[in-house]
């Protein structure tokens, strides 16, 4: 007896190891609910029935890039919070993003500030009378339930932002969702800010490193003007176009994932983690195409799309300060593919 | 005077907006997504006036000038826009039917952000197996639009799309298909349900000879008692 228990001890220790050793399965939902029942404990009944809809409900499609006074956006406005319900927000996306991921977020958010107080959405001289957007027209909405078992979600958005995040279990996932930014460039405290600078920069990164065979396979012929798939088209999936990512080599390979993690690793790094095995697993059939000037500085739009993806990457209207994108997933919006 | 009062109304609302630089200003989007299949080809095409374009589209509609788009404007420009599209399938121009028209309120236009939804179908005489061509071109108001087209990837797996080809503004889109056979699985399921039918039909007949045997045989049993 006396020589069996400790064998039996070490037997218990080391069999995780020897079946592989897994960490805990998440980390992240645990997290993400207290941080959601936190902020739900702010609200008053009334103002917790405004921003809490069922999982299933149509408000879970109803999303928006458009400011207010054209898009109604259901939820609770940051703007009419109290600085305890408005901390509890903020928190409750840091849980869900990553750190990156929610400066991204702060980034575009701030950018729209001053795009308002540049001028923007002002009618006959009457601020607020017609186009509303600025930090204060974000907006948050819970689906379901927080749950660390069944499925729920969060929306957050207003002008120049759409993060839907479904949380299924220790799943989490970010589509659809549209990161944007007007304009691309601003100052803040003395800091230069580009909230989607990378995407801008990774993108003729690539581009500029394909040869010229590869280029022809890459370069579409043609003017995109706007995204093809923004909002209000969901479940649509275009043909492909542009080069397959199996006629790119390693290094070209690892630029094109590169691009992608800056969309999939706004979500925290756990799911992001998750989600870039995917893609990698479909690289073979994730094609990458662009659109317009290949230098740097130019004007181009670019599209990523695989079998669990899609991204693109419009500037509107000729305007290099004026930014739209689109992230997708065609087999699992709004966590489809988890939710039975 | 009620329609005059309308018009004064809405133009001075018009007045009233400043360029939202946040959105489309003077261009009308129309984008396009092409469904195919074996005996259709769906049409979905969303249009966006920018804000400087909207009164000049709103009056394209609005043909009484009472400041609304009725159900009869609204179907009336939604066929003229449709004459300015030519869909053809191998060559043959086909006739498009247009199935349904959505309209913004005036306000959504007027901001750069209201979209026309229409939606158009065209019947084809269903594709053999083989190679086939769709090719889609737009003209409606090119003065002043931008275009994007898009082929959706088809549902059905006969279809499989090759070459796509469209001009730098595309106005238009030519798409290079295949139609291949019957998919050996549905010919195989076939092959399946025919091969367990008959061996269903086979049991039920020698279970029937089974039965009439042994009421014969019964019958025989009891004849000899």
């Amino acid at each position: 007896m006396k020589t069996t228990l400790p064998a039996l001890i070490l037997l218990a220790l080391a069999l995780p190891l020897a079946v592989g050793f897994q960490p805990r399965a998440n980390s992240v939902t645990p997290k993400v609910v207290d941080a959601a029942n936190a902020f739900l404990a702010t609200l008053s009944d009334a103002d917790r029935s405004k921003c809490t809809f069922g999982f299933a409900s149509s408000q879970r499609t109803g999303w928006s890039n458009l400011p207010t006074g054209i898009f109604h956006r259901n939820g609770l406005r940051l703007g009419d919070m109290t600085p305890q319900q408005h901390a509890a927000v903020l928190k409750l996306v840091a849980a869900a993003l990553s750190r990156e991921g929610y400066q991204k977020v702060t980034d575009i958010m701030n950018g729209d500030e001053v795009l308002k107080n540049a001028g923007g959405g002002r009618t006959g001289g009457r601020p607020g009378g017609g186009l509303r957007f600025g930090l204060d027209e974000y907006y948050i909405a819970l689906l379901g339930t927080p749950s660390a078992t069944t499925p729920w979600m969060i929306q957050f958005g207003g002008h120049h932002l759409a993060i839907n995040v479904t949380v299924v279990g220790a799943n989490s996932v970010m589509t659809p969702s549209l990161p944007a930014a007007q304009p691309a460039k601003y100052i803040l405290n003395g800091q230069t800010i580009r909230p989607l600078g990378h995407e801008n920069d990774k993108g003729f990164a690539l581009i500029n490193a394909l040869n010229a065979a590869q280029l022809k396979r890459a370069v579409l012929n043609y003017s995109v003007t706007d995204l093809v798939l923004g909002p209000g088209t969901d479940g649509k999936v275009i043909q492909p176009e542009g080069i397959p990512a199996s006629e790119l080599d390693a290094s070209q390979q690892a630029l094109l994932l590169d691009i992608a993690h800056e969309w999939v690793g706004i979500l925290n790094d756990e799911a992001a983690n998750a989600k870039m095995a995917e893609i990698k697993a479909g690289l073979p059939q994730t094609y990458f195409a662009w659109s317009g000037d290949t230098k740097n500085g130019g004007l181009a739009y670019y599209r990523i799309q695989g079998p669990t993806l899609l991204i693109e990457y419009a500037p509107q209207q000729g305007d290099l300060e004026h930014i739209h994108t689109i992230y997708r997933d065609p087999t699992n919006d709004y966590g489809a593919k988890l939710v039975r | 005077m009620m329609n005059l009062l309308r018009r004064l109304l809405l133009f001075a609302w018009l007045a009233t907006i400043a360029p939202a630089n946040a959105h489309r200003l003077d261009e009308y989007l129309q984008a396009t997504r092409i469904s195919v299949d074996l005996a259709r080809v769906d049409l979905e095409i969303d249009l966006t006036p920018g804000v400087a374009l909207a009164s000049k589209v709103f009056s394209w509609i609005d043909t009484n000038r009472d400041g609304e788009i009725s159900n009869a404007e609204g179907e009336a420009y939604a066929q003229e826009m449709l004459r300015w599209v030519v869909l053809k399938v191998d060559g043959w121009p086909v006739p498009i039917t247009l199935v349904d028209a959505n309209f913004p309120p005036f306000r959504e236009m007027s901001l750069g952000m209201g979209t026309i939804r229409l939606r158009a179908t065209a019947r084809v005489p269903a594709a053999a197996a083989g190679r086939h061509q769709v090719s889609f071109l737009n003209m409606h108001r090119p003065e002043s639009s931008v275009y994007l087209v898009n082929a959706l990837v088809p549902a059905n797996p006969r279809l499989q799309f090759a070459d796509q080809r469209r001009d730098f503004a595309q106005h238009g889109l030519t798409l290079d298909y295949t139609v291949t056979a019957d998919s050996p699985p549905d010919r195989t399921l076939a092959l399946l349900v025919a091969l367990a039918m008959a061996g269903s039909l086979f049991l039920r007949h020698r279970h029937a000879l089974a039965r009439v045997k042994i009421n014969s045989a019964t019958l025989h049993k009891e004849n000899h008692t």
